[in-house]
Parts: structure tokens; C-alpha cells; sequence
């Protein structure tokens, strides 16, 4: 019963990892430039998620394998007035989709407390369990 | 010898089975549950009807040592059907019928934790010799 517990974390573990990704890609929505002020446009990042422990993947539960990077075109929008505009005038925007990631956001929220409740069921049934030696 | 007979020919083995079942079967439904934005990933489930019928040939067939342990690999099955709408990762996932299946499967665990704590109870209050 006590694997039910690990197998929640290893869930709760994941899903965070998926919110941060989402979050980061929403705050870069508009980022044309890297961390060192180069020109290079944000890409959006996905978690890829895979059934077992990430430490023993035999063990039930999830983990996060890898962050990937979508390799879909970046969105073009006339802009020339814009430093990293090319010769055309044109801007290139990162393949981030607010809708998406909003969309995505929820499924992660919904599949977070899907497993703290899963959670409150096992404690429930432990101590239920445990009440029969009290 | 009076004990054994005592706690292996009433239903308290069986109980004893029940609850190994609703845990095991807790334990694939948490997976299901963590797994749910996993692509690809086919929902594994205990089937109860099966359970229940492998108890109940064990239970006539059993002796003062009590039914032998429900071996659950027997029963262990992937979901096959789809369970609401079709994905496009070949998942069959459904929410809906997770939590449902974890609530039903908790409440038979608690109900059989409830029965067997009566009947340690009334053993107990045997042993005593007195009612209270």
C-alpha cells in the first residue's frame, strides 16, 4: 500500500516538471534573444513523459524522460521597426501558442489533483488498515 | 488447533483476501492515475467479476488451513476498450472512470477492513469471557 504513496510522488514529481516547462514557455511567448542578449529566438520545450520510477523505470509510477524542444516554425510577423527584424522587416517570433500552453496548463492542474487525491485515498486506506491493530 | 479453526473457516481469510485485492488493484489504479498524460500508455486493472469467482472456487475447496492466496497475476489485465474519447497517442484514458474505479475500490477496502475488525473484536471478547 505504502508503493501507492511513491507512485503519487513520482506523479506530483512529473506534473510539476510539466507546469514549470509550460510556465516558461508562456513567459518566453515574445523572446527573440538568448541569455546572453544574442539574437536567437525562444524554441518551446515539451516534456516527454514515460510510465516507471525515474529512478527504477520497472517500479509502477512516471517520470519525466527528456525536455524536447518543438522543432515547428517560428511565427513571422511584419515588424520592421524592431532591432532583430531581418531585411525583409519581418520579426521572428517563438512557436509558442498561449492557447496551447493555457490548454495544457489545466491538464497538468487537473492531473496534479487527480493524484493528491489519489494520495488522500491511500492514506485513507492505510489508516483504515492501521485502525485494525489499534 | 482451536484458533487456527477459529480465524480460517469463518470469513475472515476471505475478508483477509479481499483487502490483498483492493490493495493490489489501489496500487495499479495509482499508476493509471500518474500515468494519465503518459502517450501511449495502456490502463492495467483488476478485474473484480474474475477475483470474485477464483475467491469463491476457493473457498469451497478449502480446508482448517484456510483458502490459498488469489494470485493476482491470473487476473492482471490491460484495458483494452476504449474508456471515453479516443486519443490520437493510442492512450485510453478516462479520468472519470479512474476516480470512479479508485472510490468503489477504496470503499470495498474499508468495508472489508470494517467486517474483519468485528470479527477481531468478538474474537477478542471470547477470549475474555466476558461481554464487555
Amino acid at each position: 500500500m505504502f508503493d501507492s504513496l511513491d507512485i503519487g510522488a513520482s506523479g506530483l514529481a512529473a506534473q510539476r516538471t510539466r507546469m514549470d516547462t509550460i510556465a516558461n514557455n508562456i513567459l518566453n511567448a515574445r523572446t527573440t534573444r538568448n541569455a546572453a542578449g544574442g539574437k536567437e529566438t525562444y524554441r518551446r520545450k515539451f516534456v516527454v513523459l514515460a510510465p516507471g520510477q525515474a529512478n527504477d523505470p520497472s517500479k509502477p509510477g512516471v517520470h519525466v524522460q527528456e525536455i524536447d524542444s518543438d522543432q515547428t516554425a517560428f511565427r513571422k510577423e511584419y515588424d520592421p521597426g524592431h532591432p532583430d527584424a531581418d531585411a525583409q522587416g519581418y520579426v521572428s517570433y517563438p512557436n509558442v501558442d498561449t492557447a496551447i500552453e493555457t490548454v495544457d496548463a489545466m491538464e497538468a492542474s487537473r492531473a496534479y489533483e487527480a493524484t493528491v487525491t489519489m494520495m488522500d485515498v491511500t492514506k485513507s486506506m492505510i489508516n483504515a488498515s492501521l485502525r485494525l491493530i489499534a | 488447533m482451536f484458533i487456527d479453526r477459529m480465524l480460517n473457516e469463518g470469513s475472515t481469510p476471505l475478508l483477509e483476501q479481499m483487502v490483498r485485492f483492493t490493495a493490489a488493484r489501489h496500487e495499479l489504479i495509482a499508476a493509471d492515475v500518474v500515468n494519465i498524460s503518459t502517450p501511449g500508455y495502456k490502463q492495467k486493472d483488476l478485474d473484480l467479476g474474475a477475483f470474485q469467482h477464483i475467491l469463491a472456487e476457493r473457498a469451497e475447496q478449502r480446508d482448517s488451513s484456510g483458502p490459498e492466496n488469489v494470485d493476482f497475476s491470473d487476473i492482471d489485465q490491460e484495458v483494452d476498450e476504449p474508456r471515453g474519447m479516443l486519443f490520437h497517442d493510442g492512450a485510453n484514458r478516462s479520468m472519470d472512470q479512474l476516480m470512479s474505479d479508485q472510490a468503489k475500490n477504496a470503499l470495498m477496502h474499508n468495508v472489508a477492513i470494517e467486517l474483519l475488525r468485528q470479527q477481531f473484536q468478538t474474537l477478542e471478547l471470547a477470549l475474555k469471557e466476558r461481554v464487555s
